[in-house]
């Protein structure tokens, strides 16, 4: 799309008395090749682009996309969206607004060797049948019956511009591979995925990120270990246990009961109806939630990260934060209207999933800070207990108080060594006692690539969750 | 539809046959989308997002791709296509590959189209200060959204397929906060203007919101779990994905292996609709060009038939039951049959129990058995002998959709469509009572 485009509905909004106003030209490309039991199915091309126009005009705020790409078209977006911020700042007085951001030009591009654009459908179909060739073997006398692979491309390019003379450019590819693979226990049929809790294997970068994860060694690896585990696994014991948990769980961990309700928007309500709301009040900055090896942090300007960014949907820049430090909560996810109500700058948190969806507050890498210890070590410390190493099903309520993890492999810990696999045990627990029960941290910080969701309509957007293996002291572990 | 667009539809099919298409389908969705967001009693910001789509599937020698663009300009079209066909030969042929549905089609002549939502683009603004203004804004917080869509859409296909639709829908989800622990949820959704309910829906989340403050103490144990419509409806909607043959062939669903078998019991028939009156996601032909229809997923607790586009119903040795996307079928509007309890004789049934009005984050330990978990949030009530005793909160449901399937005990007359942001599928559900599910609490 031309990026005049862009420029001129800024000018128009302008001409129309818009007091602010933004456009974003947003591209994405996406191809996903799919294989089902070893035949393809119709691959997917989906290719989106348009333009997305938010103004702040007579106290009202109003977000209006179109793909019509004329001036005709951008003109008639334009005067949509300053029509319904007039009328909605008339009807009831929102009392919006942007804090104050110094006007940036800037073009950013991941971190990309071979072009995404140049590599077409036979690539991914290859790589895809010859890891269902890896997963249709036996592995232990155990084989997965069914298998579905999804390997997706997506670049993203935006192109951002707003009325106080800020101008970003950037080009982000992605690369991510997930599955869903079913067998037969004893008569019990069985669905996992890998990666395990429905999550995916997946970095920015361009087609060389194929290579980078080595997705044959991971898939074969994750394939034997869980097969042995499904196979294998015993009763799991209840009662109130030392728990250790793999990056994988601590990755979701850290993102549900502490990057979700650090979002500002959120804790002013502004997801009440959809995501809901946060155990954090605006005053919280300070709030001990956890013991002195709680920290976890949001960065967006991890390299080869899924939710990398150098500026954000606003054009600010984006930056690591530090949402808790010992313990105690250091910062929340800001864009520019949180930022204008807490009277501070933005960290840089707004983005947005697609040119028809408006920028809110998001979270881009959020992870447990590594700390000095083995995993070795965590498990030493334990007598008796579990270790956790990834999962399949977990929730957690609208306030992120109430949270779930069922283990998928997970094994047991006796004096201070992994014994057996346990069968899906449960922690269900409260995010104070998850985090005040923190005793101690790995180094081996991993991250899972996913697609978190949010806003309505809803935004998809991709993220990083990691973090290193954790050890809780005294939770108390349930079984189905 | 723009008549430069319907162009565009035929010279895009007649260039892909050109370029050795054995199959193609070129579907256009033209799409206006108003949408009101409030919280904390105030308008936070109004939407208009105007969007045109062109889907096109094409096959070549048994190679199959589906491709979405949004760039319409001619040269963005002659760019797509020559990409799609590129793409396509790049393929291997698929054993699963089955022909586009052979028409002419007689499709329905109704439709759900309301020319005042489709117009009038102050509506929803006047709406919802007619339902912030319901409430005593010193004792409740709302939030929420009101949305209105129009959509036209357009299908030319190989098979002789060239037909039209289109449709409107509103709808308002709001969640009312009080200051003592309550809160309610509640949805009006409609295609139809008349049907609207906002200040009902509103003045219902006020109540149930003031009714649940102060929640006090429970025990975690096994219940007997009154699902209002709300909740029923997210059930419902995990059966309705569960019907797809897609997810069936794929070996994910809870619902494989169990055709003509009892699933639930006696009291549970739930069909899908293609088109209903105020079925939000009602359309006269799927993405393949057939005439969507009423297809029946479970009769009287016994699994009749999975949803199908023609590449699943060949593998399955069926029909089609017009529920195509190409390349996974999906349910449209999921309807529970109305059971023979009012509100009161179901709440009687009803010894030690809990009443649910809102839940969300459904997520499945193993997909293919149906095990989940879900939590309830808002307003929840303690039920014993047949009576609401207090408010509750902070509880998680736990279990097997099929074992839960199979313990219905009740199911109500009065029956209501939800949609919302955590069920994307319309769902037509009355309240329904299930025998002994599994609450706990956090440690």
């Amino acid at each position: 799309m031309n990026p005049d485009l862009a420029l001129y509905a800024v000018k128009t909004a302008d001409g129309q008395g818009a007091s602010f106003s933004e456009a974003r030209i947003h591209e994405l490309n996406e191809t996903t090749v799919l294989l089902k039991n070893g035949e393809p199915q119709p691959a997917q091309l989906i290719s989106s682009k348009g333009i997305g126009i938010r103004v702040y005009h007579r106290g009202g705020l109003a977000f209006a996309a179109t793909n019509e790409a004329t001036y005709e078209g951008i003109r008639n977006t334009v005067e949509e969206a300053t029509r319904i911020a007039a009328s909605s700042g008339t009807v009831v007085n929102s009392g919006v607004g942007l804090s104050f951001e110094k006007s940036v030009e800037a073009s950013w591009r991941a971190e990309e060797k071979e072009n995404i654009e140049d590599v077409g459908l036979e690539e991914p179909t290859k790589i895809l049948k010859e890891l269902d060739g890896i997963l249709k073997d036996e592995f232990d006398g155990l084989m997965f019956t069914h298998r579905l692979l999804t390997l997706s491309l997506t670049l993203e390019e935006k192109f951002y511009v707003n009325s106080e003379g800020s101008k970003v450019q950037s080009r982000v590819p992605r690369v991510s591979f997930s599955s869903y693979l079913t067998t037969n226990v004893e008569g019990v049929p069985i669905t996992i995925t890998i990666p395990p809790g429905y999550s995916q294997l997946g970095e920015s970068g361009g087609w060389e990120v194929v290579k980078r994860l080595k997705l044959h060694e991971y898939v074969l690896e994750e394939a034997k270990r869980l097969a042995y585990v499904l196979k294998m696994r015993r009763a799991s014991p209840r009662g109130v246990l030392d728990v250790i948990l793999g990056p994988n769980v601590v990755g979701l961990v850290a993102h549900e009961s502490v990057g979700h309700p650090s979002e500002a928007d959120r804790i002013l309500g502004r997801e009440a109806a959809q995501g809901g709301e946060s155990y954090l009040k605006p005053k919280d900055i300070g709030l001990k939630i956890g013991s002195e090896e709680a920290y976890v942090s949001d960065d967006p300007t991890i390299p080869h990260s899924m939710g990398f960014y150098l500026y954000d949907d606003e054009g600010v820049a984006a930056r690591k934060r530090r949402l808790v430090e010992r313990g105690v909560v250091s910062s929340f996810l800001h864009d520019r209207q949180t930022a204008f109500k807490f009277k501070i700058e933005s960290n840089g948190a707004s983005r947005s999933s697609s040119f028809d969806r408006e920028p809110i507050v998001r979270m881009a890498n959020t992870f447990v800070e590594p700390g000095d210890h083995t995993l070795e070590e965590l498990i030493e410390g334990v007598s008796y207990g579990i270790y956790i190493k990834s999962f399949m099903e977990w929730n957690i309520d609208d306030r992120r108080l109430n949270q779930r993890y069922v283990g998928l492999e997970a094994y047991l810990i006796e004096n201070g060594e992994v014994k057996h696999p346990i069968r899906e045990p449960i922690v269900e627990l409260d995010t104070f006692t998850l985090w005040k029960n923190l005793d101690a941290r790995a180094k081996d910080i991993e991250f899972n690539a996913a697609t978190c969701g949010k806003g309505e309509p809803m935004q998809p957007i991709a993220v990083w969750t990691g973090g290193p293996s954790i050890r809780l002291r005294a939770i108390k572990v349930e079984a189905r | 539809m723009n008549p430069r667009i319907e162009d565009l539809c035929e010279k895009v099919l007649r260039d892909l046959t050109k370029m050795g298409a054995s199959d193609a389908s070129v579907l256009v969705v033209r799409s206006r989308e108003r949408v009101v967001r409030f919280s904390d009693n105030k308008v936070t910001v109004a939407k208009t997002l105007s969007t045109t789509s062109l889907d096109v599937y094409l096959c070549k020698d048994a190679k199959m791709v589906t491709s979405s663009t949004s760039d319409l300009t001619s040269e963005g079209i002659e760019r797509f296509v020559k990409n799609l066909v590129h793409s396509c030969d790049a393929l291997q042929p698929s054993p699963d590959y089955t022909p586009l549905p052979k028409g002419p089609f007689i499709y329905p002549s109704h439709n759900n189209f309301d020319r005042r939502l489709a117009e009038d683009g102050s509506l929803l603004i006047d709406l919802v200060k007619q339902a912030l203004d319901l409430v005593p804004k010193n004792k409740l917080r709302l939030a929420g959204i009101m949305k209105s869509q129009t959509v036209e859409s357009q299908i030319l296909t190989t098979g002789d397929v060239n037909t039209k639709d289109k449709r409107t829908n509103i709808s308002l989800s709001v969640r009312a906060i009080g200051e003592e622990g309550g809160s309610g949820h509640d949805v009006s959704c409609a295609c139809w203007l008349d049907g609207f309910d906002h200040l009902g829906a509103t003045k219902n989340a006020s109540d149930l919101a003031l009714k649940s403050s102060n929640p006090r103490a429970w025990e975690e144990g096994v219940y007997d779990v009154v699902f209002s419509p709300i909740v029923a409806a997210d059930f419902i909607q995990q059966v309705g994905y569960a019907a797809s043959a897609f997810e069936v062939d794929a070996g994910i669903s809870f619902l494989s292996e169990k055709l003509n078998e009892k699933v639930a019991t006696e009291s549970l028939t739930l069909r899908d609709f293609g088109f209903i009156k105020d079925g939000m996601a009602s359309r006269t032909f799927d993405d393949e060009g057939l005439p969507t229809r009423e297809n029946i997923i479970i009769e009287k607790g016994v699994l009749k038939g999975y949803l199908h586009n023609s590449t699943t119903a060949r593998k399955f040795g069926t029909s089609s039951t017009a529920n195509a996307g190409v390349v996974e079928p999906r349910p449209w509007n999921l309807v529970v049959e109305g059971g023979g309890y009012d509100e009161e004789e179901l709440l009687k049934e009803v010894k030690r129990g809990i009443l649910v009005t809102s839940n969300w984050y459904t997520r499945f330990q193993n997909p293919r058995t149906g095990e989940y978990s879900t939590l309830p949030r808002d307003a929840a009530f303690l039920v014993v002998n047949g009576r609401v005793e207090h408010p509750i909160r902070g509880l998680r449901l736990s279990g097997s959709i099929l074992e839960q399937m199979r313990r219905i005990a009740a199911i109500g007359k009065e029956r209501r469509w939800v949609s919302w942001w955590e069920v994307t599928t319309p769902v037509l559900t009355p309240t329904v009572l299930v025998k002994d599910v599994l609450v706990t609490k956090p440690y």
